[in-house]
């Protein structure tokens, strides 16, 4: 198969992008590198002119990080909390809105808006939602508004729940933090997969017509084996994605990254917001923890890929 | 299997080969120590760059105003502004340019941003210029002269010299500081004084915040007699008042961690937990929304309020209930924070402050302390831009401004807040102190207001055993982030 | 004949039974297409609900559902936006400009890049296809500060094509068209070579037309990131002339006091993406229509 007059080609095709990629992604990264082995490396006093011993020092101190654990433990559970769920969410919102003929436009039409919608938006409800306003230590009876959520849960007879307030558990802020997730993650995902169903033959749901196979075996044995390469494309991505969480819970617990009351602890700190917090001053300490992340994404990628290999069919 | 040996191979290599290529550091100027040349600004044509965030509607016009006055005095400085987002987005953007020597000349900045651009040397120390002799190219000295260094609020001055050693390299530009808001109808008709210090001697200690909220969670139950916005400046401004050790700008940086400060926390603490007071994060929401609430439940009982409120001085217009009718509902009545000793009163000074990056071209420093002394020393601007934007004068002179004393006199607690806020202001120009400024002084800031909210809502039953352990994490991580 | 009749009822029986089946599910489909629809929407209907508030309403601590008053006197703001240094106008024309020159440039570059990967078979394909996926899993912040002393040496700073060309090639996309191009059949593609048809014919005809869905998404997703890019554009463009429109609107709408003016702020932000939505509705279209035409795969 390969033939030399396809590999000059195919070096052709791919050299704007290498190129581009060498300079703006590969040289970053070999620096990211360089100064994850300077001790203490920062680029102010590097303009100043000064030396970095070269060592593990960077990886040492991140690892000696009291909230360490912590870091890596949100980080796992939150990729392992909301790729399946969004993808599986997003297959079955894809799959039904190929399936409809009235409202199929007003319909695609809303599961796009989101990316019309402002992040600061998004921020904001999430806090009407989830938010006890006016909590007191008397109880929740005090408070001045429940948040929405809360409220639909009352003409169930349920809750109200502490979801983000103080003295609210580990359990209520992962569970808040995993919808917000999903809800962000769903308009891509659908995206890509409506897109991909596009390409899916319909010859395939003819004969399963006539069949009569069942809708759920139709789409078991063949919507997913045929949307398989864009199914593995959104988990492998989703699961990158994931590992890199931050902003959101910035945006929705705030800097301290936790319920009011978590003092020093930050208790749903991630990898990424840990390198966030280093990068002004410690670039060499946030550099040592981006490859340590690196690893840990490169080989659940690399597990990812092994799966995909044996269930997508191209 | 194979390819995934290949792979991790690569992966290995690569780390190696760059990690050991080792530190190349670039040499750039250490422009801290600026020598002011022979015959200071000789006139020459320069483009000067200012980096503030002055996004506000109205605050660019009165800038631009006076960058032309100051053209008409020297016509060869070209000014260039720019709002750069927020205090934070001055610090990213200036931090990134500094590493390939592209800084502006002038930037807002708050003490711990210069901190960290003085990791690179880049910032001017300032004392030379100030002393200086030499020529401002327009008949005058290029320092500044004893009248002008007198005529700065003291307080605000000093934040210039807190990083620890004893140079000047920032001035102030314009500042506000934390004021007590209060229910001013609801105080009169229930007789209640205004408090003025926070803990009371006694029981019947009738001008002491404790005595205060007691009195009003009696008349309003549900209420919070107070909210705190910032838990961090209240951690920080009692240390001040007690005189007991908070930060350092040199040796150990962390020394929060003592009996005194876990005292008041304690008490703080037994407050919020009666139902005295919140803050805004406690709460959840603005605790001037709190402060503003007028209306009633269903069943006619006052719904959840505040009727004290400390807050930034600038935000006074916040402060305010919605007129009904051109009418509003209560009177705001805006008086000094309550104190430890007063003699001796203490408030946080806020606000930014700007400094003068170094260059190779030392006309352009200079011009850019030219820059900055007009706009510091000028009275009309002060005043002006203090009108604009709701913080106070760094200089005493602008009192005697006509319009800005006209502004002042207007003073009340409905229409014209915003004179009444910075009224109460400038009578406190005494009292104004800064925090140390060090790499790591933002961390710490942020620690106590965290340690402080953390003990006030815990509900652990060891309360000692629970505070010893907040003071002694809040001190770990800062000094992880700052080492 | 008895038998006939009796199979017949019986088949009757059976679609009425299928009807009934397909009618529930159908209902179900819709109540679920619906109520998920609803919770997707709600961020977009908060943005119109906070944009139409005053200032004060919105800061009120229970948030109200609905305006108590529509100002829609925000958007009278938000359109003169008087605070900008540079007119909305300008801002929408740089974001426009780079948004389309970014995306056809983007476009060609992922074609052909996924184009060699999904066909084409050279040495070192495997191990360079997992370094370019390995580059996905470095968070992008680090690699700020390089570039921008990179672009700084080019002397890119304040041009359009610091904004355009250092985040033309994007992983995710050549990673998104690749699968989409692997589920093309390769027998059409050697069929093609047979008949000596060019690559880049047999791309711009075959390739093309049958990942036109995808080829769509990618278009709105780097529309999407031109809207959005906050911090680069403010980092390396920052003279005005070329600033984007979310650094425009970013801090525009601040009260003295550094509050910033929500509604205000949501409004212009509604305005501005206005024009991305009609775009959006348009393009639609040819997601869905996608590769109804023939039996492709297979």
């Amino acid at each position: 198969m390969v033939d030399s007059k396809q590999q000059w080609k195919a070096w052709l095709y791919l050299a704007p992008a290498i190129v581009l990629l060498l300079i703006f992604t590969v040289w970053p990264i070999i620096n990211t590198v360089r100064i994850s082995f300077l001790e203490g490396y920062n680029a102010m006093s590097a303009v100043n002119g000064a030396h970095f011993k070269f060592g593990f020092g960077n990886f040492k101190k991140v690892v000696e990080y009291r909230g360490f654990a912590t870091c890596l433990k949100n980080t796992m559970l939150l990729c392992v909390l909301t790729v399946p769920i969004s993808t599986f969410l997003a297959l079955l919102i894809a799959v039904c809105l190929n399936s409809i003929k009235p409202l199929n436009r007003l319909l695609q039409t809303i599961y796009f808006l989101p990316y019309v919608t402002n992040s600061i938006a998004i921020g904001m409800v999430f806090a009407a939602m989830f938010k006890i306003v006016g909590f007191s230590v008397e109880g929740i009876e005090q408070s001045t508004s429940l948040g929405i959520v809360n409220n639909i849960l009352a003409v169930f007879g349920a809750g109200p729940v502490n979801w983000m307030n103080q003295g609210s558990s580990y359990g209520a802020n992962i569970a808040v933090m995993t919808i917000y997730i999903v809800w962000n993650a769903l308009p891509f995902k659908i995206l890509i997969l409506l897109g991909g169903l596009q390409s899916v033959n319909k010859q395939y749901y003819d004969a399963a017509k006539v069949d009569g196979t069942s809708k759920v075996r139709v789409f078991f044995r063949i919507t997913v084996p045929l949307l398989s390469p864009m199914i593995a494309y959104v988990v492998i991505t989703g699961f990158i994605g994931g590992f890199k969480e931050y902003t959101s819970i910035i945006g929705l617990f705030g800097e301290n990254m936790g319920p009011v009351g978590s003092g020093a602890d930050k208790p749903l700190n991630t990898m990424v917001g840990f390198i966030y917090d280093s990068i002004e001053l410690h670039q060499g300490r946030a550099g040592a923890a981006a490859l340590i992340l690196f690893g840990i994404i490169l080989v659940v990628t690399l597990l990812n890929l092994y799966v995909s290999k044996k269930r997508v069919h191209y | 299997m194979k390819k995934i040996k290949r792979l991790v191979f690569i992966v290995v290599f690569a780390l190696l080969a760059f990690g050991l290529i080792g530190c190349a550091g670039t040499n750039g100027g250490n422009s801290a120590n600026f020598t002011v040349p022979e015959g200071g600004y000789d006139g020459s044509e320069v483009t000067i760059k200012f980096y503030h965030t002055m996004s506000a509607q109205n605050l660019q016009p009165v800038l631009e105003t006076y960058i032309k006055e100051f053209n008409k005095i020297y016509p060869n400085i070209h000014v260039n502004h720019e709002a750069v987002g927020g205090y934070d987005d001055v610090r990213d953007q200036v931090s990134k340019e500094i590493t390939v020597g592209g800084q502006p000349n002038i930037a807002y900045c708050y003490p711990d941003h210069v901190a960290l651009y003085n990791l690179a040397g880049a910032v001017v120390q300032l004392d030379s210029l100030i002393d200086s002799t030499e020529s401002d190219g327009a008949n005058g000295q290029l320092g500044l002269t004893a009248e002008q260094k007198a005529d700065f609020i003291q307080g605000y001055y000093n934040e210039g010299l807190q990083f620890g050693d004893g140079h000047m390299y920032t001035m102030p530009f314009s500042k506000s500081t934390e004021v007590l808001y209060y229910n001013k109808t609801f105080f009169e008709a229930n007789n209640i004084k205004v408090p003025t210090h926070w803990f009371a001697a006694s029981e019947d200690d009738d001008t002491s915040l404790e005595y205060v909220m007691k009195k009003i969670k009696t008349l309003d139950p549900t209420s919070f007699p107070l909210g705190y916005d910032s838990e961090a400046n209240w951690f920080i401004t009692m240390c001040e008042q007690l005189g007991s050790p908070y930060t350092s700008a040199t040796g150990e940086h962390f020394l929060f961690n003592n009996d005194t400060n876990k005292g008041f926390v304690k008490t703080f603490r037994e407050w919020h937990q009666a139902g005295l007071v919140t803050t805004q994060s406690i709460y959840g929401s603005y605790t001037s929304g709190l402060f503003v609430e007028t209306g009633v439940n269903d069943d006619g009982t006052p719904k959840q309020r505040s009727y004290m409120s400390i807050g930034s001085s600038a935000g006074a217009t916040h402060q305010r209930p919605k007129a009904v009718d051109d009418v509003y509902p209560f009177e705001v009545g805006i008086a000094p924070i309550p104190q430890m000793d007063a003699s001796k009163p203490k408030v946080i000074s806020q606000g930014p402050s700007v400094c003068i990056f170094g260059k190779s071209n030392s006309q352009e420093v200079i011009a850019s302390w030219l820059f900055v002394k007009f706009l510091t020393t000028s009275v009309e601007f002060q005043a002006e831009f203090s009108m604009v934007s709701g913080y106070v004068p760094v200089i005493k002179s602008v009192n005697s401004n006509e319009v800005y004393a006209a502004f002042l006199a207007k003073a009340d607690g409905g229409a014209n807040i915003a004179s009444l806020s910075a009224k109460v202001c400038l009578e406190q120009e005494a009292a104004y102190y800064t925090s140390p400024a060090f790499n790591g002084s933002s961390e710490a800031r942020s620690q106590v207001g965290a340690l402080l909210q953390k003990v006030m809502v815990s509900k652990e039953a060891d309360v000692d055993a629970m505070i010893n352990k907040a003071f002694a994490d809040a001190v770990e991580e800062c000094k992880y982030k700052a080492e | 004949m008895a038998n006939e009749t009796m199979m017949e009822k019986d088949m009757q029986k059976v679609t009425a039974k299928q009807r009934v089946i397909r009618i529930i599910s159908l209902v179900l489909v819709y109540a679920f297409l619906i109520l998920m629809a609803l919770i997707v929407l709600f961020p977009f209907y908060w943005m119109l609900n906070s944009s139409l508030k005053s200032l004060e309403e919105y800061r009120w601590s229970i948030p109200s559902l609905f305006p108590h008053k529509l100002r829609f006197v925000n958007y009278v703001t938000a359109f003169k936006a008087e605070s900008l240094s540079v007119s909305l106008g300008q801002l929408f024309v740089n974001t426009a400009y780079v948004g389309i020159v970014s995306t056809i440039l983007s476009l060609v570059v992922t074609v052909l890049s996924a184009f060699a990967f999904a066909r084409l078979e050279f040495k070192g394909k495997n191990i360079l296809f997992a370094g370019l996926l390995a580059t996905m899993m470095i968070p992008g912040e680090l690699f700020t500060i390089t570039n921008y002393t990179t672009v700084y040496r080019f002397g890119w700073t304040n041009t359009f094509i610091v904004l355009i060309v250092p985040f033309l090639v994007s992983v995710f996309y050549i990673y998104l068209l690749r699968q989409n191009f692997l589920q093309i059949p390769n027998e059409l593609y050697l069929a093609a070579k047979v008949d000596g048809t060019s690559d880049i014919k047999y791309l711009w005809k075959v390739m093309i037309p049958l990942s036109l869905p995808t080829l769509i998404s990618i278009t709105i997703l780097k529309m999407m990131g031109a809207w959005n890019s906050y911090i680069w554009p403010r980092l390396v463009a920052n003279d005005g002339a070329h600033s984007l429109i979310t650094n425009g609107l970013r801090n525009a709408f601040t009260d003295t006091a550094g509050d910033i003016d929500y509604p205000v702020q949501m409004a212009a932000v509604a305005l501005v993406s206005l024009p991305l939505f009609l775009v959006f509705i348009f393009l639609r279209k040819y997601i869905m229509k996608g590769v109804s035409r023939s039996g492709i795969k297979g």
